[in-house]
C-alpha cells in the first residue's frame, strides 16, 4: 500500500523553510493515529514558552516513506499491536542512524500489554536494544527542569493500566543522543485534549513535551 | 612548724574553698531559675515578677544547704587524710602523727619525714579545681538571665484561651505615678477562675467577663480612673490604690490619670467559641420501609473551655402537603463535668415513636458548654433525616442504607498478586506457619475480589446480574475444606452451587436450571472450553459467540478460583501456576481485537501569534469600573495613624498612646489594623526596631495591603 499517495504532505509543511514541522508517524499495523491532538498541543506549548519557528500545524509522515528524513524528530504512538513492515524497519534504522529522533509513546500504558511488545520487540529489530534512561540525561534539563526524570502522568497515579508508576523512560542511543525515546507513561492520553483547554490547568502538564523537542532540534 | 599546725591551715584553706564553692553553686542555682522562669514568663507576656525572685532564691538556697555539708566533714584527722589521698609520699605518717593516740616515742621521727614533704602546691590545685564548676555554673547562669531579658514581652504563643494574655510597658515608658502598677486578671469562674499577675500592663486579653483588677502603691488622692468616659471607682487599701473592671464583649480602653499623667491599659475581650459538635452514627440520611427496631447514635463534642451537656435531639415531622405536626425529644443527655471532648452513644426505639408512613424523624446531637457569664454557647451537629417510605413509592424509591459507607472498592492487579505471592514463597522457609497462612489468606481475599470483578464482567455479557457470581462477599474467608466452584464439567456447576448456598431444595435447583436454562447453557460449555488445565485453548467450532469472547475470562476465572483455594490454605506454590494461567488469559482477553469508533480526526490549528502574543486584539476591551469610594471611618483611621507615627520622633509615650486607642477602635472594624498594631506597640515597647512594623501598619490602615484567607476566584482572563 502506497501510503505517502494516500496522504501526500505539502511541500509548505516540509522543514526547509527553516520551521520545525511536528509529524507524527504513519505505520501499516495499528491505531497510528490515535492522539490527534497531542500534536497541536505540544506546538502550542513551543508556541507558548520558546521562541522556536514552528508551524502552526503538524504532518502525517508514513514509516516506509522517504519523507521521513525531512523531519527531525517523527511521534509515534497507538494502542494495538505494531509490526512493522520490512520498508518501515529499515526506514526506522536509517532514520535512527542519521540523525533523527523518534519519539514512541505507549498509549495503552500497560508495560506487558499488546503495544509495549510488539513496538519494543519492533524497535529491538530496528535500532538494537532499548535501555533506561538516567533521570539526570541532559533531555530532563534541555529547556523545562526535571529533576525527577520523567514527569508522571495522571494514568499512573490513578493506577489505571498496569498501576505501575514507570519511574525512566527507555531509549536507544547513537552515540551520546538518543534516537529513539520510548515511553510508557502513556503521554498520549496526559497530552491528548485541545490547547484552547491548557488555560484550565493550574500546571502545564505538556512542558516535558517541550524538552523533547527542543532536544530533538538542538542534538 | 608541727605537722597539727600544717593540717590546721590547710583546713582553713578548705573551709574557704567550701563556703565559696557553696555560695558559688547558690548564685549559679539562682541565676539559672531566675532565667528559665524570667524567659517562660515573657514568652507568656508577662514581665518579671517577684514570685520568680522567690523561687529562685529558694532553689538557691537548697543548693547552698546541700554543698555546704561538706562542711561537716572538716576535721583535722579528715583533713590530714584528704592531704594523704593527694600527697602519697606521706605514706600516711601525717595521718599517724596528728592522731592523738599515735603519738609516742616515734613522734619525732614522723615529723621529720612529714616536714621533708610540701603538700601546698597539691592541695591548692585541688581546691582550685573544686571552685571550677561552681564559677563556671555561676557565670553560665548570669549569662542566662541576662538573655532572658532579651526574650521578647507578649510574644504570640498559643495558649489556653481561659488563661489571660498580658502585655506589658517597659518601666521606662511609664510615668512615675503608674511606675509600679501591677493587674491582677481572674477568668470567670466557668474557666477555671485563673489569675494572672503583671506588672506595669499595656493591654489585657481575656475572656469576656474577667476581673480585672488594677493596683499601685501609694494613696489614692488624686487618681481617677475611667473605662471608655465612664468613671469607676478608685479604692485605697493599706498602702495602695485599687480599681476594678470587668472585661466587656468590646474592647475598651482603661484611662489612669494622676495630675497631668495618664496611663492606658487596653483591654481586649476574648470570646468563648461554641461547642463543635460530629454526628458519627447514623452516618447518612436514610429510608425505612418498616420503622422498628433500635436506631444507634453516636455524637462526638468539643469545646475550648469546657462542656456542659451533650444529648441528642429529635423532631418527628408527620403529615404531608400544609398540614404538619411535630413531636421533639432529647435523649441520651450527659454532663461533660468541665472536660473539653465528650463522646455520647445512646440508641432510639422507633417502634416507641409510633411512626407512620410518610413520617421523618430529623436526628442531631447539640452540646452546651458551661458559660454563665454573656449565655451558654450552643452547638449542634448537622442533621440527619429518617424517613418511612409511604406505600406508592416502593417500587420507585431508591433504600439506602445509614451506616457503614461504602467500602473501598479498589483492587489489586492479577500481576500484582503474583509478586506477592512470589514474595511470600521466598520468605515461607522463615516465617512460622500462622504467620504465613495469615498472609497467604490475605492474598486470597484480594484473589476473591478480583475474581469476582472479573466475574462481573463474564455475567454482564452474558445478560445475567453482574453481582450474581457466587453469593460470596469478597472478604468472606473461604473455609479450608470447601470444594471448589470452578465452572468445570467434571465438577458440580455454580449455578446449583448458588442455588444450594442459598439454602434451596432440589426442586428450587431444578426449576432453577429450567428457569436459567440458557444461561446455564452458556455456562457449561464455557466450562468445557475452559476446563483443559494448562492448555490454550483455542476457538470450538460449536462455540456461541458470547463464550468465545468470554471465553480468556473464563479461563482466567478458573484459573483464580483454583489460586485461592490454594492461598486459603497456605499453598502458595501451588497458588502460582493458576496465577500465572489467570495473568496470561487476562493478557489474551486484551490482545484481542478492539473496534474505536471514531469520528473524523479534527484538523488543529494552532494560533502562533495569539499563542505568542504577539497579534492584535480584535475584541472588546471589559468594562471599566470605577473604584468605590474610600471608607471615610478607614481614611480617618489612617490619617490619625499617620499622626502618631509623625508623633513618634517627638514624644514616644504619647505616640504608643494614641496607637493603643487606635489598636482598640480598630479592633472591631479593622482586625487586620489592630493585629499590626500590636506587633508595632509590641516592638516599640520593649525598644526594638519598629519602622517596618509601622510601614505595614500604615500600609493596612491605607489599603494598599490587602491579605486574604483563601486564592481569589479564577478572573476568566488568561
Amino acid at each position: 500500500m502506497n501510503v505517502r499517495a494516500r496522504f501526500p504532505i505539502p511541500d509548505s509543511l516540509f522543514p526547509m523553510s527553516g520551521e520545525f514541522v511536528f509529524a507524527t508517524a504513519q505505520y501499516e499495523s495499528g491505531d497510528w493515529d490515535s492522539a490527534p491532538l497531542v500534536p497541536a498541543n505540544l506546538i502550542d506549548s513551543v508556541a507558548r514558552y520558546t521562541s522556536l519557528p514552528i508551524a502552526p500545524t503538524g504532518a502525517i509522515v508514513a514509516l516506509a516513506s522517504d519523507d521521513l528524513f525531512r523531519f527531525p524528530l517523527v511521534y509515534l504512538t497507538g494502542h494495538l499491536p505494531v509490526r512493522f513492515t520490512d520498508a518501515e524497519r529499515t526506514n526506522v534504522r536509517r532514520f535512527a542512524d542519521r540523525g533523527g529522533m523518534l519519539f514512541v509513546d505507549d498509549h495503552n500504558h500497560d508495560i506487558d500489554g499488546a503495544f509495549h511488545k510488539t513496538a519494543v520487540e519492533e524497535l529491538t529489530r530496528a535500532v538494537g536494544p532499548l535501555s533506561q534512561l538516567p533521570n539526570t540525561h541532559p533531555i530532563y534539563s534541555a529547556f523545562f527542569k526535571f529533576p525527577d526524570g520523567p514527569p508522571n502522568t495522571s494514568h499512573e497515579l490513578n493506577g489505571w493500566g498496569d498501576n505501575l508508576v514507570h519511574s525512566h523512560l527507555l531509549a536507544a542511543m547513537r552515540g551520546d543522543r538518543v534516537a529513539v525515546l520510548y515511553s510508557n507513561k502513556d503521554y498520549s492520553s496526559e497530552w491528548g485534549y485541545h490547547p484552547d483547554n491548557k488555560r484550565f490547568l493550574s500546571i502545564d502538564n505538556t512542558k516535558f513535551g517541550v524538552n523533547i523537542i527542543v532536544y530533538a532540534l538542538t542534538r | 612548724m608541727q605537722p597539727l599546725d600544717r593540717v590546721i591551715r590547710t583546713r582553713r584553706a578548705l573551709a574557704a574553698t567550701i563556703a565559696a564553692r557553696a555560695v558559688l553553686g547558690g548564685v549559679a542555682t539562682v541565676l539559672l531559675t531566675a532565667a528559665v522562669l524570667t524567659a517562660a514568663l515573657r514568652r507568656s507576656g508577662v514581665t518579671t515578677s517577684s514570685v520568680v525572685w522567690l523561687v529562685a532564691g529558694l532553689a538557691g538556697a537548697t543548693a547552698l544547704a546541700l554543698l555546704v555539708r561538706a562542711w561537716s566533714r572538716l576535721t583535722v584527722p579528715g583533713v590530714a587524710l584528704w592531704i594523704e589521698e593527694r600527697v602519697p609520699a606521706l605514706q600516711y605518717a601525717l595521718v599517724t602523727a596528728v592522731d592523738p593516740a599515735g603519738a609516742g616515742p616515734g613522734a619525732p621521727f614522723l615529723e621529720r619525714e612529714i616536714e621533708r614533704v610540701v603538700w601546698d602546691r597539691e592541695a591548692g590545685r585541688a581546691m582550685v579545681r573544686g571552685l571550677g564548676w561552681p564559677v563556671l555554673a555561676a557565670l553560665g547562669g548570669l549569662t542566662a538571665f541576662l538573655m532572658s531579658l532579651r526574650v521578647g514581652v507578649g510574644v504570640a504563643v498559643e495558649r489556653d484561651r481561659a488563661t489571660p494574655s498580658v502585655t506589658a510597658t517597659a518601666a521606662r515608658d511609664v510615668p512615675a505615678p503608674f511606675a509600679r502598677l501591677v493587674a491582677t486578671v481572674r477568668s470567670p469562674a466557668y474557666a477555671g477562675g485563673q489569675e494572672v499577675r503583671v506588672e506595669s500592663p499595656a493591654s489585657i486579653a481575656a475572656l469576656v467577663g474577667s476581673t480585672v483588677v488594677l493596683e499601685a502603691p501609694g494613696s489614692s488622692d488624686g487618681v481617677t480612673a475611667y473605662v471608655g468616659d465612664r468613671s469607676i471607682t478608685v479604692q485605697h487599701v493599706g498602702t495602695t490604690w485599687r480599681t476594678t473592671v470587668t472585661v466587656e464583649s468590646r474592647p475598651t480602653v482603661v484611662r489612669l490619670r494622676h495630675a497631668s499623667a495618664e496611663r492606658l491599659v487596653a483591654l481586649e475581650p476574648r470570646s468563648d467559641s461554641v461547642p463543635v459538635v460530629r454526628l458519627l452514627a447514623p452516618a447518612r440520611d436514610t429510608v425505612v420501609r418498616t420503622p422498628s427496631g433500635e436506631l444507634q447514635l453516636s455524637a462526638q463534642a468539643h469545646d475550648d473551655i469546657g462542656l456542659a451537656t451533650v444529648a441528642f435531639e429529635y423532631i418527628v415531622s408527620s403529615g404531608e402537603g400544609e398540614s404538619f405536626q411535630f413531636r421533639s425529644g432529647t435523649l441520651g443527655m450527659r454532663r461533660g463535668d468541665s472536660g473539653r471532648e465528650l463522646r455520647i452513644d445512646a440508641s432510639l426505639s422507633l417502634d416507641r415513636l409510633g411512626l407512620k408512613p410518610g413520617d421523618m424523624v430529623h436526628l442531631r446531637a447539640v452540646a452546651h458548654d458551661r458559660n454563665n457569664v454573656s449565655a451558654p454557647g450552643a452547638g449542634a451537629s448537622e442533621t440527619r433525616v429518617l424517613r418511612v417510605a409511604r406505600a406508592g413509592e416502593y417500587d420507585s424509591i431508591a433504600v439506602e442504607g445509614a451506616p457503614p459507607p461504602e467500602a473501598d472498592k479498589s483492587l489489586i492487579s492479577q500481576r500484582m498478586l503474583i509478586m506477592l505471592t512470589e514474595a511470600l514463597e521466598k520468605r515461607r522457609p522463615t516465617l512460622a506457619h500462622e504467620t504465613l497462612l495469615s498472609e497467604s489468606r490475605q492474598i486470597a481475599r484480594d484473589e476473591t475480589r478480583l475474581r469476582k470483578r472479573v466475574s462481573d464482567i463474564i455475567f454482564q455479557r452474558l445478560g445475567d446480574n453482574p453481582t450474581g457470581e457466587e453469593g460470596r462477599e469478597p472478604d468472606e474467608v473461604l473455609p479450608a475444606d470447601s470444594a471448589s466452584p470452578v465452572v468445570d464439567s467434571t465438577r458440580r456447576d455454580s449455578v446449583r452451587r448458588a442455588a444450594a448456598r442459598a439454602g434451596r431444595t432440589p426442586r428450587e435447583i431444578a426449576a432453577s436450571d429450567s428457569a436459567d436454562s440458557a444461561r446455564a447453557a452458556l455456562l457449561r460449555a464455557a466450562s468445557t472450553a475452559t476446563g483443559r488445565g494448562d492448555e490454550i485453548l483455542d476457538f470450538a467450532g460449536d462455540e456461541t459467540p458470547v463464550v468465545a469472547i468470554n471465553r480468556p475470562l473464563l479461563e482466567a476465572y478458573n484459573a483464580m478460583w483454583e489460586a485461592s483455594r490454594e492461598l486459603d490454605q497456605g499453598e502458595t506454590g501451588r497458588a502460582l501456576p493458576p496465577m500465572r494461567r489467570a495473568l496470561a488469559a487476562i493478557q489474551r482477553a486484551r490482545q484481542a481485537d478492539r473496534i474505536y469508533l471514531r469520528g473524523k480526526t479534527p484538523a488543529v490549528v494552532v494560533d502562533l501569534a495569539r499563542v505568542r502574543l504577539t497579534g492584535k486584539e480584535h475584541g472588546a476591551a471589559s468594562t471599566r469600573l470605577a473604584r468605590p469610594p474610600t471608607d471615610p471611618a478607614a481614611a480617618r483611621r489612617a490619617a490619625r495613624l499617620a499622626a502618631a507615627i509623625e508623633l513618634a520622633s517627638r514624644s514616644p509615650a504619647a505616640a504608643i498612646d494614641s496607637m493603643v486607642l487606635l489598636r482598640v477602635e480598630a479592633a472591631d472594624a479593622a482586625p487586620q489594623l489592630a493585629a499590626a498594631l500590636g506587633d508595632a506597640l509590641a516592638a516599640m515597647r520593649s525598644g526594638r526596631e519598629a519602622t517596618g512594623l509601622l510601614v505595614r501598619a500604615r500600609r493596612i490602615a491605607e489599603g494598599t495591603l490587602r491579605a486574604s484567607g483563601q486564592l481569589s476566584g479564577w478572573s476568566g482572563v488568561w
